[in-house]
C-alpha cells in the first residue's frame, strides 16, 4: 500500500539497475536529502552542531571503514590512525598555507599512501591475524605522533586548527561547518552506493568470498586488496581532516586511541557489513546513545528526584548502552539496516503478507 | 532514519524536562557551574571525590545564604573523557547560561580551549590539561587556577636539594613517568635544571596505563638514584610504588607529582610505604578550617553529597579548594557590579583579579591576574606517615623563570597559529 510495487515493470537494464527501484524509495531518499539540507533553520543550534554535525563525520568514517570490512572483507583495527594521519596532515598543510580544498585530497592521499603499506599485510594473513597487525599501526602511528613534537605540536601536543574558506566560502559557524560534512559524506555515500555496481566493487566482493577462488576467475588479490586498503584510508584520510576542522577545531592524539577505532568498528558492525543505511544507523548508535542514555537518565532522575549516587548516575547510562548493543545484534545479527529492510519487506508488501517472495 | 527521529524525539523530551526544571530553578536567583567530568573512564581514580569536594563546598556557601542573595548549582554530568561527550556537555551547559565549565580531562579541556576563547566562556583546567594556559595574555577565557606541572617539577627538584643541603652537583635523579603528554611534560623542566644544578638525570618511561613496569624499576634500580621522582596517576602510581619498594629503593628518597592520594596508599598498603613522599599542591586532612567547617555544616546535618570519610582526602580537598576559587571570582565579580548578575565575562574579571586567596589554610596565597592564570606555582612537600599525608614543608615555589620561560615559548607558539 506504501510502496506501491503493484504496476511497476522494469522493461530495461538502466531502469532495473537504478538505486533505487520504487518510486516511495526515490521519495523517502528525497525528503531525507531535504531534511538534512534544511536541518540548520529547523533544529536547535545545539543539536545541529553537537549531535548532527558530529554525527554526519562519524557515519562518513563509518562508510569509508565499510567498504573494507563490508566490501572487502579485511578487518582493521586501526581506522582511527589512518583518520590521525588525515588530520595530523591536513592541519600542517593548512598552516603551511595550502588552499583548503587541496588540503582536504592531500589528507586523503596521505593516508592512504600511508594506509596501504599497512594494508600490505593483508597479502599475507587474514582474518585475526590481520585484526592484530592493522592494530600494529594503530600503536605504530599514535606513537610517532606523540613522540615527534614536529607533528603533535610540541609540548602541550595540541594543534590549533587555522581558519578556513571553502571555495571562497568562509567556513566559521557550526551552520558552515556543517554543510561542510554534509557535502563531503554526500559524495563518499553516492561512491558507496555506486561502488557495488562497478567491477571495482564486484572485484572486492569475489575477493571478500573466497580470495583464493577470486584469482581462479581472474581477480588480482594483489592488487585489489591493496585497492581496498588504499580507498578505504583515502576516505579515511579525508574524514580526518573534517574530523578536525568542522568538529574539534583543536588536533590532539587522544582524539584518535584505539578507542576511536573500536567505535567505528562497532559501528560497522552493529549498522550493518556492506550496507550504506546501516552506516548511518551505527554510528548513530555508537556516538549518540551515550550521551541521549546519559541526558535521559540524568534528566529523570532529577524530575522524579531520585536520589541515586553519582556513581550510579554514572555507570547506569553505560550498562543501558552496552545492553542496547548486546540487544539490537541478538534480535538482527545482520545490523541495524537489516533490522530496517525487515521492517521495510513488512511494509512492500502490507496489507497482502501473503504476496511476499 | 527512523532511529534518528526516535532520538531527536528523546533528546527533545530531554531539553523539554530541563527547560522545565530550569524554569523551577530560576524563581531564585542562582549562578551555575558547569561540570561535565569523567566518572567512568580515564579520571575514575578522581573525579568522584573531587566532585563531591565541589559540591560540598558548594553546599556550604548555600546553606550560609550564598553570596549577596545568589545560590550556587552545580551542573553534572559524565563524559567519560570522550570529547564529542564533552563538546555535548559544553555547548549545553553554555546555553543554559553556566559562568564557568570544568572538564577535569585533558583531552576533552585541550578540544575545548577554541571554543571556550571564541564563546568567551571560562574553562577551568585545574590540574590538567594545557600548562601554557598559565599565560593570561595568550589565554584570557583558559583558567588553570592551579600549580601546573612545571612547577610542580621545579618544586619537587627544590625540596631534594634542600634535602641535599643545597648541593645536588654529581647526585643521581632517577624520573619514572608514564609515557604520555602528561608524563612528558615535565622533561624540559628537569633537563634544565640537570644543566643547572649540576645533578645526573635519566628518565624511565612506562607505557600507558603503567600496570606492568617490573622492566622499568629494575633499570631504576641499576642507575642507583640518590632521589627518584614519580609521575603518573592512578593505578600507575600504585604499581611504581610497589616496584620501587621491590627493587629496594628507600621509600623516603621517593617524591611524587601531586596525583598521590590516601586510596592508592590504601590499596599498597597503608605501611607498606611508609615516608613517601609527595607535592601537594591543596593542603591535605580536615584541619583546615573550610573542611572543618563542611564537616559541621554540610555533613554534619546529613546534606554531603558522598560517604562522609572521604571528607579532607587529598582529592576531595582539591575539589573544595577549585570550588572556593571558583565562588571567590563570583564574589569579586559580584563586588564590581552588585546588581547584575553574574555572567562569563563578569566571572572571568572576578576571576582574574583574585589576590592573595588562601581559602583560611586550605591554599597557598593564589593571585591570579591578567598575565598569570597560574596564581603563583606555589606547592609544599607531604610525607605519608602510614595513615595520613603530613606537611614537610611551607609553601613555596621554585624556578619560576624556566616555568615561565617554558610558558612564554608554548604560548607565542599558540598565538601565532591559534588564528
Amino acid at each position: 500500500m506504501f510502496y506501491r510495487a503493484a504496476g511497476i515493470r522494469h522493461t530495461r537494464y538502466e531502469s532495473d539497475r537504478r538505486l533505487w527501484r520504487l518510486p516511495f524509495d526515490r521519495w523517502l531518499v528525497g525528503a531525507v536529502v531535504l531534511l538534512l539540507l534544511i536541518a540548520p533553520f529547523v533544529v536547535n543550534s545545539l543539536y545541529l552542531g553537537t549531535y548532527m554535525l558530529p554525527w554526519l563525520v562519524w557515519a562518513t568514517a563509518t562508510l569509508g571503514l565499510n567498504l573494507l570490512m563490508g566490501g572487502a572483507g579485511q578487518v582493521h583495527l586501526g581506522y582511527g590512525a589512518v583518520m590521525a594521519i588525515g588530520a595530523y596532515g591536513s592541519v600542517h598543510l593548512a598552516r603551511a598555507g595550502l588552499p583548503f580544498e587541496l588540503v582536504l585530497l592531500a589528507a586523503g592521499f596521505l593516508s592512504a599512501t600511508i594506509g596501504v603499506v599497512f594494508g600490505a599485510a593483508a597479502l599475507r594473513v587474514k582474518g585475526l591475524y590481520l585484526a592484530i597487525s592493522t592494530l600494529a599501526m594503530q600503536y605504530l602511528v599514535d606513537f610517532v605522533i606523540v613522540h615527534v613534537p614536529a607533528i603533535s605540536g610540541g609540548t602541550q601536543a595540541t594543534l590549533q586548527v587555522p581558519k578556513i574558506t571553502f571555495f571562497g566560502m568562509r567556513v566559521v559557524s557550526d551552520v558552515d561547518n556543517y554543510y561542510l560534512a554534509l557535502f563531503v559524506c554526500a559524495l563518499v555515500t553516492l561512491f558507496m552506493l555506486n561502488v557495488r555496481r562497478t567491477s571495482l566493487g564486484r572485484a572486492l566482493a569475489a575477493v571478500r568470498e573466497k580470495d583464493y577462488a577470486a584469482e581462479i576467475i581472474g581477480v588480482s588479490t594483489f592488487r585489489y586488496k591493496l585497492l581496498a586498503f588504499w580507498v578505504s584510508s583515502f576516505i579515511g584520510g579525508v574524514v580526518g581532516c573534517l574530523f578536525a576542522f568542522c568538529y574539534y577545531k583543536a588536533v590532539t592524539p587522544e582524539q584518535f586511541h584505539l578507542e576511536l577505532s573500536i567505535q567505528l568498528l562497532a559501528a560497522v558492525i552493529v549498522g550493518g557489513l556492506g550496507s550504506v543505511l546501516g552506516s548511518f544507523f551505527g554510528a548513530a548508535l555508537i556516538l549518540l546513545a551515550p550521551v541521549i542514555l546519559n541526558n535521559v537518565i540524568g534528566a529523570a532522575s532529577r524530575a522524579f528526584s531520585l536520589n541515586v549516587s553519582a556513581d550510579i548516575a554514572a555507570h547506569a547510562p553505560l550498562m543501558l548502552y552496552g545492553a542496547l548493543i548486546v540487544g539490537f545484534l541478538l534480535f538482527e545479527p545482520l545490523g541495524l539496516a537489516k533490522i530496517y529492510n525487515n521492517v521495510r519487506n513488512y511494509f512492500v508488501v502490507w496489507p497482502f503478507r501473503h504476496a511476499r517472495k | 532514519m527512523k532511529l534518528n527521529l526516535r532520538q531527536y524525539m528523546a533528546a527533545g523530551a530531554v531539553a523539554a524536562v530541563s527547560t522545565f526544571s530550569s524554569a523551577v530553578m530560576a524563581q531564585e536567583k542562582v549562578v551555575k557551574f558547569g561540570f561535565p567530568q569523567d566518572f567512568t573512564v580515564v579520571y575514575t581514580f578522581v573525579t568522584a571525590e573531587y566532585s563531591q569536594g565541589q559540591r560540598d563546598y558548594l553546599s556550604l556557601v548555600n546553606e550560609r545564604g550564598g553570596i549577596r542573595g545568589y545560590k550556587f548549582s552545580a551542573e553534572i554530568v559524565d563524559h567519560g573523557s570522550s570529547v564529542p561527550r564533552g563538546i555535548e556537555a559544553y555547548e549545553r551547559f553554555k546555553r543554559e547560561g553556566v559562568v564557568l565549565i570544568d572538564p577535569l580531562s585533558t583531552p576533552v579541556a585541550r578540544a575545548l580551549v577554541p571554543r571556550a576563547m571564541a564563546d568567551k566562556m571560562n574553562l577551568i583546567m585545574a590540574y590538567s590539561g594545557r600548562s601554557d594556559a598559565a599565560d593570561g595574555t595568550a589565554f584570557p577565557y583558559v583558567m588553570p587556577l592551579s600549580t601546573n606541572y612545571w612547577s610542580q617539577a621545579a618544586s619537587l627538584i627544590e625540596y631534594i636539594s634542600r634535602q641535599e643541603k643545597g648541593d645536588l652537583k654529581g647526585k643521581r635523579i632517577a624520573f619514572a613517568y608514564i609515557d604520555s603528554g602528561y608524563g612528558r611534560e615535565p622533561l624540559p623542566v628537569l633537563q634544565e635544571l640537570a644543566k643547572r644544578k649540576g645533578f645526573e638525570f635519566q628518565g624511565f618511561p612506562y607505557t600507558s596505563p603503567g600496570n606492568d613496569q617490573s622492566a622499568v624499576w629494575s633499570n631504576v634500580r641499576r642507575f642507583k638514584p640518590d632521589w627518584s621522582i614519580i609521575w603518573g596517576a592512578g593505578a600507575g602510581q600504585v604499581v611504581s610504588i610497589k616496584e620501587a619498594v621491590r627493587n629496594g629503593i628507600p621509600t623516603d628518597r621517593i617524591a611524587s607529582v601531586a596525583w598521590l592520594s590516601e586510596s592508592e596508599m590504601n590499596v599498597i598498603g597503608n605501611d607498606a610505604a611508609k615516608g613517601i613522599l609527595k607535592l601537594e599542591v591543596v593542603a591535605g586532612g580536615r584541619e583546615p578550617k573550610v573542611i572543618a567547617d563542611i564537616m559541621k555544616e554540610v555533613v554534619g546535618r546529613g546534606k554531603g553529597a558522598g560517604k562522609a570519610e572521604i571528607v579532607g582526602t587529598t582529592y576531595y580537598n582539591m575539589g573544595v579548594a577549585m570550588a572556593t576559587l571558583m565562588v571567590e571570582g563570583v564574589r569579586l565579580a559580584l563586588e564590581k557590579n552588585p546588581n547584575a548578575a553574574p555572567t562569563a565575562e563578569s566571572v572571568n574579571e572576578g576571576l582574574r583579579s583574585i589576590t592573595k586567596f588562601t581559602a583560611e589554610g586550605l591554599l597557598p596565597a593564589v593571585t591570579i591576574s591578567k598575565t598569570d592564570h597560574q596564581g603563583g606555582g606555589q606547592s609544599r612537600v607531604a610525607q605519608w606517615d602510614g595513615r595520613r599525608w603530613v606537611a614537610r614543608s611551607d609553601w613555596f615555589a621554585a624556578d619560576q623563570d624556566i616555568v615561565w620561560q617554558l610558558i612564554k615559548a608554548s604560548s607565542e607558539e599558540f598565538k601565532k597559529t591559534g588564528k
